[in-house]
């Protein structure tokens, strides 16, 4: 209840500069915000998607080996 | 000094006149500047030294095994038993023991190479080399935790050239580098690179030269972070080589010189090493058999009273 009371305070003394600068700061925040989230998400996605892409990218290499080659210790 | 001859000098003589008569028809040749080697990677500067004076050296007991399923394709299982040391600010060191189980899978092939291995608490080490063409290639290199803030990326292009590579460097942190490296002459090269890290706000620039011949290697590198690294390595022989180093930082006034062998015989492969900080260490692999490999690491630190002993079977 209060932050609200002091962001209609904010926003009556600034007028229209004040909105025009927070229309900027949020173009940049916004990509900031988007590089930042599409960094997280592609950490987890290596984190858990790399092992079994090489194993995808080796099974399907030429000789391709068997299924059952992939779990015997010999 | 100068004017004394070393002994064995006449028994020689013969060698020697044909071994000068060599040397005069090769200055005869003319160098022709016009196709230089290309030369080595400016991170591999230090390989030959590198190899001779540090290897992997562990403590405790470690198990590979790997297993081929095709000619590129093949799968690794390690397990390692034994202390792992803390980093600490203390002079003791503080060593915890620790076991985990490592799996990997290697994809190797002459365009594209892969290299990805996790562990039990959930790291991931990962690889890519990539030939994008024939001149350029992409390397990346990840260590991904679970734990916020503490994995690390890096990328690399690599151009090479007829006589030269370049390189550019984008890590995690803001990290950026740049190296270029020429062949000056058929056996001297010489390099350059700088490196800025924001989130520390250091940048520095640093040269390298490697001079090479068939018997012999010597580099030199100095970066303006205060580091100036020496080495020189000898191949006494198709068995034997020995190598030093000497490591200077002439900011905090660390010196440290060491010397080493590398004995690479027909079953094993021993290296050793001692050091100007009272660090002894070897390293032994020995073929038992054919994809058998048995392994010793010894490291004695006198200075610290701190004594490693390891052992392994790899297989594969």
């Amino acid at each position: 209840m209060a932050s609200r009371v002091s962001l209609k305070s904010k926003g009556k003394s600034s007028g229209g500069k004040g909105s025009k600068g927070m229309e900027e700061k949020s173009t940049s925040q916004c990509l900031k915000e988007w590089s930042t989230w599409a960094m997280k998400k592609a950490k987890v996605i290596t984190h858990y998607g790399f092992i079994p892409l090489v194993i995808i990218i080796g099974m399907n290499s030429e000789p391709k080996p068997q299924l059952y080659q992939l779990l015997t210790p010999v | 000094m100068a004017g004394m001859v070393p002994p064995g000098t006449a028994m020689l003589g013969e060698a020697s006149a044909a071994a000068s008569a060599k040397k005069i028809n090769d200055v005869g040749k003319k160098v022709d500047f016009m196709n230089l080697p290309c030369p080595i990677p400016y991170e591999e500067l230090h390989r030959e030294a590198l190899m001779s004076l540090k290897p992997e050296l562990f403590e405790g007991m470690r198990f590979d095994f790997t297993k081929g399923l095709n000619q590129k394709f093949s799968l690794s299982h390690s397990v390692f038993m034994g202390p792992m040391e803390l980093p600490s600010q203390s002079a003791e060191t503080i060593k915890i023991p620790t076991a985990h189980y490592e799996f990997g899978a290697n994809f190797i092939d002459p365009k594209l190479m892969l290299i990805g291995r996790v562990l039990t608490d959930g790291r991931l080490n990962a690889r890519v080399k990539c030939d994008l063409t024939d001149d350029l290639t992409l390397k990346a290199n990840a260590q991904l935790t679970n734990e916020p803030h503490m994995s690390h990326a890096m990328f690399n292009f690599d151009f090479k050239g007829k006589d030269y590579r370049t390189q550019l460097q984008l890590g995690n942190g803001a990290l950026f580098g740049a190296s270029y490296i020429q062949s000056v002459t058929p056996h001297l090269s010489l390099g350059g690179e700088v490196f800025w890290a924001g989130q520390h706000r250091k940048s520095g620039l640093g040269y390298a030269g490697r001079y090479e011949t068939d018997k012999m290697v010597a580099t030199g590198q100095v970066a303006s972070t205060g580091m100036v690294a020496l080495s020189y390595v000898q191949k006494v022989s198709e068995k034997v080589s020995l190598a030093t180093d000497f490591m200077y930082n002439y900011m905090s006034r660390d010196v440290t010189a060491s010397v080493g062998y590398d004995y690479i015989l027909r079953q094993a492969r021993l290296r050793g090493k001692i050091d100007s900080n009272g660090c002894a260490a070897a390293f032994l692999e020995e073929r038992l058999n054919m994809g058998l490999n048995f392994i010793l690491s010894a490291e004695l630190d006198h200075k610290k009273k701190d004594y490693k002993f390891g052992f392994g079977l790899t297989i594969g």
